[in-house]
């Protein structure tokens, strides 16, 4: 049977399109949108004035100078004049024409016009973000706003289904917040403050050097047990089953503070500390209260610390006079042994499903989405590939935008160090065994020289410079060539190719 | 790159990183494959040319997820390469001295942090919501319940565990909860002792007036938790004790039959299951990185890591760096390790389910209501994420963008 996909069919992407560094907002959806960095070449930069911009009313009519927020406002209301026709349509100039805006502000990254705006909106509300007052504030919390639909957005979500810890955190899940809050400091705080009043004298809790009190700073811990295995069997012997069945079975459970006998550590200080598996017995409710317990207590699962009271929120649990049952059912009562239902427990089952999968698996890494292989390619193979794809310019990714294998010979600067992870260019003099290495080497000269020389992958002069010019044995060094210089130019391709995270994306 | 005494890496002009398309991912695993052929048979000078354009092609720092995918493998080649070819060493750096970068430099969260990186992504989430939905089915009516935590996260799945126990139990049981001493050879790392972590776990139950007992065995994964077993062994259980074994991405340290003849994953499953638990939880990541051919094992990889980082282009920058960190840590020991310092031996779930079922343990669907929740759950993250179900094997598996990630099963004694 195959299985079901259940895809997460929500709208809301976590990779949010506000992710592009230009700050863009989403234009209107007809409107082609371009690529981060890269704006249309042919359209038209505008750039207004602080005051203009923030105008309310930028488009005027020309007949009875009323002014409008948007063009399609005044627009319609031009038709209102009943304008003979040929003056009512637009000249096709205005019309065709895409507009960029460019930010007023000078040190702003959008006032330059290669990184202007594509939308009268976006700047403005950019314009605010950045440059302007912050004039809305949030009444649930604190946080302000310059932009008024920033403000409303948020208005919504505040405070709607979130958790927050003492601490300060936001979390809008539960699972989030819960595992959070048990782990914080805060959390922490709160107890040690309540224990001290309630409990025993800290000398007798402290004097187990090992007492693992975990509210004693924590260079307790210094006391951790040792790295090696110790076999637990060793202790064993001498001492009777697990105290806590010892507690389990025998009848009143009175349920004291939730301080085991800690008058017990002193007598588990002989060498217990080591090589035995510890167990912190917190708030174990030790009907170890009374004397009797104390030596069934003292057992191999040896240092007990409970420290802990209840927290303020709950303290009646433990007196003993609350309703003990609430918490353990005295072992006389409600004790048989539950069969496990999860044979018999029909939530357990699911029935078949059939859910249909929206969002077929993705083809965009093709190692996954072609199962029978490519031809496995020798490594000179596939390097000659991959140059005749440069040098053609079709298809292929790395060196397509490189067209040009022949690359001026000035450009080829490479310095012979400074690459990465320090590799130096390969040599043929160096290497050993490279047997195709010296078949590919245009000269047999090898290069190492003073960063200041020109050199190509192959460590080679200038004299490989060309290396188009020799179709066959040309290939490979002048992928190889190609690689190593080609400054300035892309080496993955030409503006137009969609950055690879947006291809994983389109599900 | 400094902290390894490799020469800083210069900016080559030429390369804009950001215009990798999707089809270059063949392209480099191409490379890749290549390269780890060439090391894998000595042949230096042709790994080096093949580790130099691969450099080239792929900065560590690269705005595209699939560059830096590649990254993390040229790294681990190379740590590979400098250490079985020495040949390469003087051709490839010439007079700088290279040394592999040390393995204690694992980062170590804050329990706080780690909380939270957890969750950026539904990788854990999952399967502890899973995990945790069926444990409460299953202990509902115990006393006692005593879980056994085997877990690479440090116990961040118990939390929610305690708060489910408190709210959705009739009768609140006593929780006891084993761990075994914190390993650190691999990542994640925290920088507090189980001790205090155990601390503030049952001072957390306490505030769910969840009665708590918190014990740390000596025990290793390299034997396969032999003294952890030994101990649930001789320890005596109470009367309706319940035992809950919970394995959180931790069983795949424990060597299999590629590093020991006698598989120790067995041997654990075999004994655990004469210890009759009340139930075990298995959550694993889907991929088979345990292969002895070291170019399969690069392709598996390859294959797989592309999702930890392709999910993380969404982050900020830190939290990026960060999680990727801890993949590259793992790249470099599936690809440059060897032997026991080979310790990320991951199963495909076929395999696991396979032992499972070797060692007498049957598989249990987990409850519609923990679907729901893992639906809902994933709703709340990035659009790639999400899950199918396998009715032929009971089991979930979360998916990314279609390909399948991690799988959570639940089992019983049969």
């Amino acid at each position: 049977m195959a299985p079901v996909e259940l895809e997460n069919s929500s709208t809301v992407s976590g990779d949010a399109s506000g992710v592009s560094s230009t700050g863009n907002l989403n234009p209107p959806p007809k409107k082609k949108r371009n690529l981060p960095g890269m704006p249309d070449p042919g359209a038209e930069v505008i750039a207004l004035s602080p005051k203009t911009l923030m105008a309310t009313n930028r488009f005027v009519c020309e007949i009875c100078n009323k002014g409008f927020q948007r063009d399609q406002n005044l627009q319609l209301h031009r038709r209102g004049h009943n304008l003979p026709w040929k003056l009512r349509q637009r000249s096709a100039k205005d019309a065709v024409r895409k507009k960029v805006y460019v930010c007023p502000v000078s040190a702003c990254v959008h006032h330059d016009p290669s990184r202007a705006l594509g939308d009268l909106t976006g700047i403005k509300k950019h314009f605010c973000r950045k440059h302007g007052e912050k004039k809305y504030k949030c009444d649930k919390c604190s946080k302000k706003y310059a932009v008024h639909s920033d403000w409303k957005a948020h208005s919504k979500i505040c405070g709607t289904k979130e958790y927050r810890c003492d601490c300060g955190t936001l979390f809008s899940r539960k699972d989030s917040f819960i595992t959070h809050r048990a782990f914080c400091d805060v959390l922490a705080e709160e107890s040690a403050k309540n224990q001290t009043n309630k409990l025993y004298p800290q000398p007798e809790l402290k004097s187990p050097p090992a007492a693992a009190a975990p509210l004693t700073p924590p260079n307790v811990s210094a006391e951790t047990e040792p790295v090696k295995i110790a076999s637990p069997s060793v202790r064993s012997s001498s001492e009777s089953p697990n105290p806590l069945e010892v507690i389990m079975e025998e009848a009143p459970r009175t349920i004291g503070f939730n301080v085991s006998s800690s008058v017990i550590s002193d007598d588990d200080r002989s060498g217990n500390n080591n090589c035995t598996p510890r167990t912190i017995g917190f708030n174990v409710t030790s009907s170890g209260l009374s004397g009797d317990h104390t030596s069934n207590n003292n057992n191999n699962n040896g240092i007990y610390a409970g420290l802990f009271s209840s927290s303020t929120s709950s303290p009646s649990l433990y007196a003993s006079s609350t309703p003990s049952t609430s918490l353990f059912a005295p072992p006389s009562s409600s004790m048989e042994p539950i069969s496990l239902c999860l044979s018999t427990n029909p939530s357990l089952y699911v029935g078949p499903t059939t859910i249909q999968d929206p969002h077929p698996p993705p083809h965009f890494l093709t190692p996954l989405s072609l199962p029978p292989p490519q031809p496995a390619m020798s490594a000179t193979a596939l390097l000659q590939k991959a140059a005749q794809m440069g040098s053609t310019g079709s298809g292929g990714s790395l060196l397509r935008g490189l067209g040009i294998v022949s690359s001026t010979s000035s450009s080829m600067e490479l310095s012979s160090h400074d690459l990465g992870l320090g590799l130096l260019p390969p040599c043929s003099s160096g290497g050993s065994g490279g047997s195709g290495l010296k078949e590919l080497m245009m000269g047999n000269s090898c290069v190492f020289g003073p960063k200041q020389t020109t050199l190509d992958f192959l460590g080679l002069g200038r004299a490989v410079g060309n290396g188009s010019s020799n179709p066959v044995g040309g290939g490979l060094s002048a992928l190889l060539t190609s690689i190593g210089g080609g400054g300035g130019m892309d080496v993955f391709g030409t503006a137009g190719e969609f950055p690879g995270k947006d291809i994983g994306r389109s599900l | 790159m400094t902290r390894t005494g490799i020469i800083s890496p210069t900016r080559f002009p030429s390369f804009k990183s950001q215009r990798c398309s999707g089809g270059d991912a063949s392209f480099m695993e191409q490379l890749l494959l290549h390269c780890a052929t060439a090391i894998d048979s000595n042949d230096a000078a042709l790994a080096h040319q093949l580790l130099w354009v691969l450099n080239n092609i792929a900065p560590p720092d690269a705005d595209s997820s699939t560059q830096r995918l590649t990254s993390a493998f040229v790294r681990a080649l190379l740590s590979r390469a400098a250490s079985k070819i020495p040949a390469l060493f003087s051709t490839v750096f010439g007079n700088s001295f290279f040394q592999p970068p040390p393995a204690d430099e694992i980062h170590r969260f804050s329990v706080v942090d780690l909380a939270g990186f957890i969750d950026l992504t539904p990788w854990h989430r999952f399967g502890f919501i899973a995990a945790n939905e069926a444990i409460i089915t299953a202990v509902e009516g115990y006393s006692t319940v005593h879980i056994v935590d085997l877990s690479l996260t440090h116990c961040m799945q118990i939390p929610t565990l305690i708060d489910a126990m408190a709210s959705k139990l009739n009768t609140p049981p006593l929780l006891k909860l084993t761990v075994v001493s914190s390993p650190s050879s691999f990542p994640p790392l925290i920088n507090i002792s189980y001790e205090e972590l155990g601390s503030k776990l049952v001072n957390f139950a306490t505030t769910r007036n969840i009665e708590m007992q918190f014990t740390i065995i000596p025990s290793t994964y390299s034997d396969g938790f032999s003294s952890l077993l030994q101990h649930l062994r001789i320890y005596s259980t109470s009367y309706n004790e319940a035992l809950v074994v919970n394995c959180h991405m931790m069983l795949r340290y424990i060597p299999d039959e590629t590093l020991t003849p006698l598989s120790l994953r067995n041997v654990f499953l075999n004994q655990l299951r004469s210890l009759n638990p009340t139930i075990v939880t298995l959550i694993e990541e889907d991929a088979d990185l345990t292969s002895e051919n070291l170019v399969a094992r690069v392709r598996s990889a390859f294959n797989y890591f592309w999702i930890p980082f392709d999910t993380t282009d969404t982050f900020v920058s830190e939290q990026r760096r960060l999680y990727e960190a801890e993949v590259i840590w793992k790249i470099e020991n599936v690809v440059a390790k060897e032997g026991v310092e080979r310790v990320e031996r991951t199963e495909t779930k076929g395999r696991w389910l396979e032992r499972m079922r070797d060692n007498e343990f049957g598989g249990v669907r987990v409850s519609e209501e923990a679907v729901s929740e893992l639906k809902a759950m994933l709703g709340e993250h990035a659009v790639g994420w999400g899950m199918k179900k396998d009715d032929d094997d009971e089991s979930l598996v979360l998916t990314w963008k279609g390909h399948s990630v991690v799988f959570a099963t639940v089992w019983v004694p049969i």
